[in-house]
């Protein structure tokens, strides 16, 4: 127990130094990246005004006074005013995160039902129709750029065969291309990972010494053969589920769902430092909580990696 | 590459599209050009940030904010001025603006309009402590007072012929006085409260804004129960959901997706010539652009015919000077502006122009087809042999670079003519200490200072046509189309769009067609 506490309190400490260099690059970057005022401005504005509006957002001040005050406020939660939107950036943040959940959390659902029983089958029936089929698709579903399985989808589906809505946020049926489209790379990758690793382990001799011992072979692939090969799985699949999350940007803009990804880079373009630096730092806090989760799901899959 | 394989899908796939629509479309026959529909639904390309008038000057938004306020003057789309809150004005001596209000008028919340929110509103838009955006648009205006709740009266600083223009635009939007000082700016911004015909109910940022019919406007209840705002970012997507009916309106429908539209056939395109010009601005500070001989080859070397023609499908005209046609003082005796490759090389040659580079700084899709224009231009150039190349701008660099007077040779401006005149459009952005003071010219100067503070309109006329023949010959900027600005929608909408990007959905406007 106390080997569990010490390494949670190691990765722990470790995650906090991510977070922190995350955050400052993040903050150099934007602010190297250029200057919000003069998109706030209309482009008549005299230079008295660019000034004035350069005092209001602080941007005027030297960029290590900046940094300070932001690193402050960031410890007590406080990401500063949106520039774009004037209201706080957490509040603008938080807004974003319902939408963004539904669509990643569906993503990823659909990605693991489906990828999983097909990589399985593929490896289980190796270079049979099926197989062959799946891997084809895989390879589709991973090489074809989202934008346009995302245009493909809204013309075929919506537009021609006029079974789903084009574009837009509300009940599920309009959940479903936008998930699709999501979930279309992590279900190719996670689906064709999964098919290699039940490979390599279905060749094991532990596996040879189970069939030998004349077990169904149900039983077999799916309790010796998949629990060995899961760690890869778990792997791929965690960080999988943190680029469903954080990384939809061109699902979100092509299906105008109203989601962080579209937040953020909007955000990039206005130069609205709080929003961006709000939102890097939730991503960042949520690839090391899925880190984190993945490795305590190694502890439980095989002893022998657990912390000692 | 990646533009083109998507444009071309959407090509292949739309001939399909509209093929499978036919059958379905037809049983009901004129089913198409009726509706019973009771919400209207317009898809934009970018979503609105803030409701505060006085902190925006986004097409986005103030598509919005003009119909959830209202101005004192109001500019339909036929371009001219009409009562709004104001039911008339006048000048009762030239430095004097009489407006007298419109009785009745409540706010969406109850409150009664004023003359108390009307001084308040003008205020406010140059009040430091308010820190609103709109500071500089009322910046003629020295007093204004309201000596009883029906009459307001503006003291300018000097005489101002296009006061009562001024107030029909952005920062003109009056704003409920009680309701602000009661419940402060961020509130108002989050729930705003207008006299105009929707009252706003619900925004989800990137997702939709609900506004829902004012049934007291005093203009009449608009045509519909709500009005529903979507932001559609890409614009396949945004077809997409027109052509399937989703949506009722969809703006900035570029002139290649038009002809798409109009094939459809439950949908249509309607436009409005744009009341401003697409200008190559110039930066006449730096060789060879300092020599106006250079510029006026640059001008004769266009050939904007062709540009019209193959880039926005014959959606424009082409200009014959740095006047919008539709603005007071457009001179329709002047030519269009000429396309003269040859007498272009001997102007070239008489400069003693010696190869110097000639760059065009250019957004890549911010002002409709901007990357296409630019790289057709420069090749024109080429051909009159200047030594002419494209550079392409992230349009935050661009905004920067704007501010800092920083382009290195030409880049392009899509000046809006606020005012309906000369004066909000070219005076505005080239006059000294404008954004785009690049260039100087004494009698230019004159005139245009002379022309903004004059009440006599003839002499204005007289003063515009004589800067014309000055501009022409030194060109700080080289105008290059005046488009249209093209909408995509329903055959059973009847709406008339505005010149200057005002979304007007009051009934004079806008309505269904009715079975």
């Amino acid at each position: 127990m106390r080997a569990v506490a010490v390494f949670l309190a190691a990765r722990l400490a470790r995650a906090l130094v991510a977070v922190w260099l995350v955050s400052t690059v993040v903050f150099v970057v934007m602010r190297l990246s250029g200057d919000p005022v003069p998109l706030l401005l209309p482009p008549d504005a005299p230079r008295s005004e660019y000034e004035r509006v350069a005092r209001e957002l602080g941007t005027d001040r030297p960029l290590p006074v900046q940094y300070g005050v932001f690193l402050g406020n960031a410890l007590r939660g406080d990401f500063g005013r949106s520039i774009h939107f004037r209201e706080p950036a957490v509040r603008v943040v938080v807004g974003y995160l319902p939408a963004t959940a539904e669509l990643g959390l569906t993503a990823f659902a659909l990605a693991l039902l489906i990828a999983i029983p097909i990589g399985l089958l593929s490896a289980v029936r190796r270079n049979s129709l099926v197989d062959q089929a799946a891997m084809a698709a895989a390879l589709v579903g991973q090489s074809a750029p989202t934008f346009f399985v995302g245009i493909l989808l809204i013309l075929i589906v919506s537009l021609k065969a006029g079974w789903l809505p084009t574009s837009g946020r509300g009940d599920w049926t309009h959940l479903v291309l936008p998930a699709v489209t999501l979930g279309a790379f992590a279900m190719a990758s996670i689906a064709r990972l999964t098919r290699s690793a039940m490979l390599e382990v279905l060749r094991a001799d532990y596996v040879r010494t189970a069939r030998a011992k004349g077990l169904r072979e149900q039983v077999v692939v799916i309790k010796h053969a998949l629990r060995n090969a899961a760690i890869p799985i778990v792997t791929i699949t965690g960080l999988q589920f943190g680029t469903l999350l954080g990384g939809a940007v061109v699902t979100e803009t092509v299906f105008a769902w109203p989601g962080i990804g579209r937040l953020a880079i909007q955000s990039i373009y206005n130069r609205d430092y709080p929003v961006v630096q709000c939102v890097v730092f939730l991503s960042a806090l949520l690839f090391i909580v899925i880190n984190l989760t993945v490795e305590l799901i190694y502890g439980v899959l095989d002893p022998r990696i657990r912390p000692r | 590459m990646s533009e083109l394989s998507r444009r071309d899908v959407l090509k292949a796939a739309g001939v399909a599209g509209a093929a499978a629509l036919l059958p379905s479309a037809l049983p009901g026959g004129a089913h198409a050009q009726t509706t019973q529909k009771r919400d209207l639904v317009v898809a934009q390309g970018g979503d609105i940030s803030r409701f505060d008038p006085h902190f925006s000057t986004s097409s986005n938004e103030i598509r919005w904010t003009f119909n959830i306020f209202d101005n004192l003057v109001s500019r339909h789309p036929d371009g001219k001025l009409y009562p709004g809150l104001a039911t008339e004005w006048k000048l009762t001596n030239p430095t004097t603006w009489t407006f007298k209000l419109r009785s009745g008028v409540k706010w969406h919340n109850g409150d009664p309009f004023t003359s108390a929110d009307v001084k308040y509103s003008f205020e406010r838009t140059w009040d430091p402590n308010v820190k609103s955006r709109v500071n500089t648009v009322f910046t003629t205006v020295e007093r204004v007072e309201a000596p009883d709740p029906h009459t307001v009266v503006f003291t300018t600083k000097k005489p101002d012929p296009l006061l009562a223009a001024r107030t029909a635009f952005y920062g003109g939007q009056i704003v409920p006085k009680k309701y602000l000082e009661a419940v402060g700016g961020d509130t108002f911004n989050a729930k705003p409260v207008g006299t105009g015909p929707v009252r706003f109910v619900s925004w989800t940022k990137d997702d939709r804004c609900v506004l829902e019919a004012n049934p007291d406007y005093f203009g009449g209840k608009p045509d519909f129960d709500r009005l529903i705002v979507r932001p559609i970012p890409e614009l396949a997507p945004r077809i997409a959901a027109l052509l399937k009916g989703e949506v009722d309106i969809i703006t900035q429908l570029p002139p290649d997706h038009g002809e798409r539209v109009a094939a459809n056939p439950s949908t249509r395109v309607v436009g409005a010539l744009y009341a401003g010009l697409y200008v190559l601005a110039v930066n006449s500070k730096v060789p060879p652009l300092d020599n106006p001989l250079v510029k006026q080859a640059l001008s004769l070397g266009v050939d904007r015919d062709i540009i019209v023609k193959e880039l926005w499908r014959g959606r424009g005209i082409v200009p014959n000077s740095q006047i919008a046609k539709g603005d007071n003082h457009w001179d329709a005796s002047l030519p269009p502006l000429a396309y003269d490759p040859k007498t272009a090389r001997e102007r070239l040659k008489k400069s003693g122009y010696k190869g110097e580079e000639v760059v065009i700084e250019t957004t890549s899709g911010y002002t409709a087809n901007d990357k296409p224009m630019s790289e057709a231009i420069v090749a024109m150039w080429r051909d009159i042999g200047v030594n002419a190349k494209v550079e392409i701008l992230e349009y935050s660099v661009r905004a920067q670079k704007n501010r800092d007077r920083t382009f290195k040779g030409l880049w392009w401006s899509d000046p809006t003519s606020t005012l309906g005149d000369p004066d909000g459009m070219f005076w505005r952005l080239l006059s000294p200490g404008g954004p785009q003071d690049y260039w100087r010219h004494a009698k230019f100067d004159e005139l245009g200072e002379a022309a903004r503070f004059s009440i006599d309109e003839k002499f204005r006329g007289q003063a515009y046509k004589e800067m014309t023949k000055i501009f022409l010959e030194h060109l700080p900027w080289i105008p290059v189309i005046q488009p249209y600005e093209d909408y995509g929608l329903q055959k059973y909408v009847d709406w008339t769009p505005n010149p200057n990007q005002q979304f007007e959905i009051r009934r004079f406007a806008f309505k269904f067609r009715r079975a």
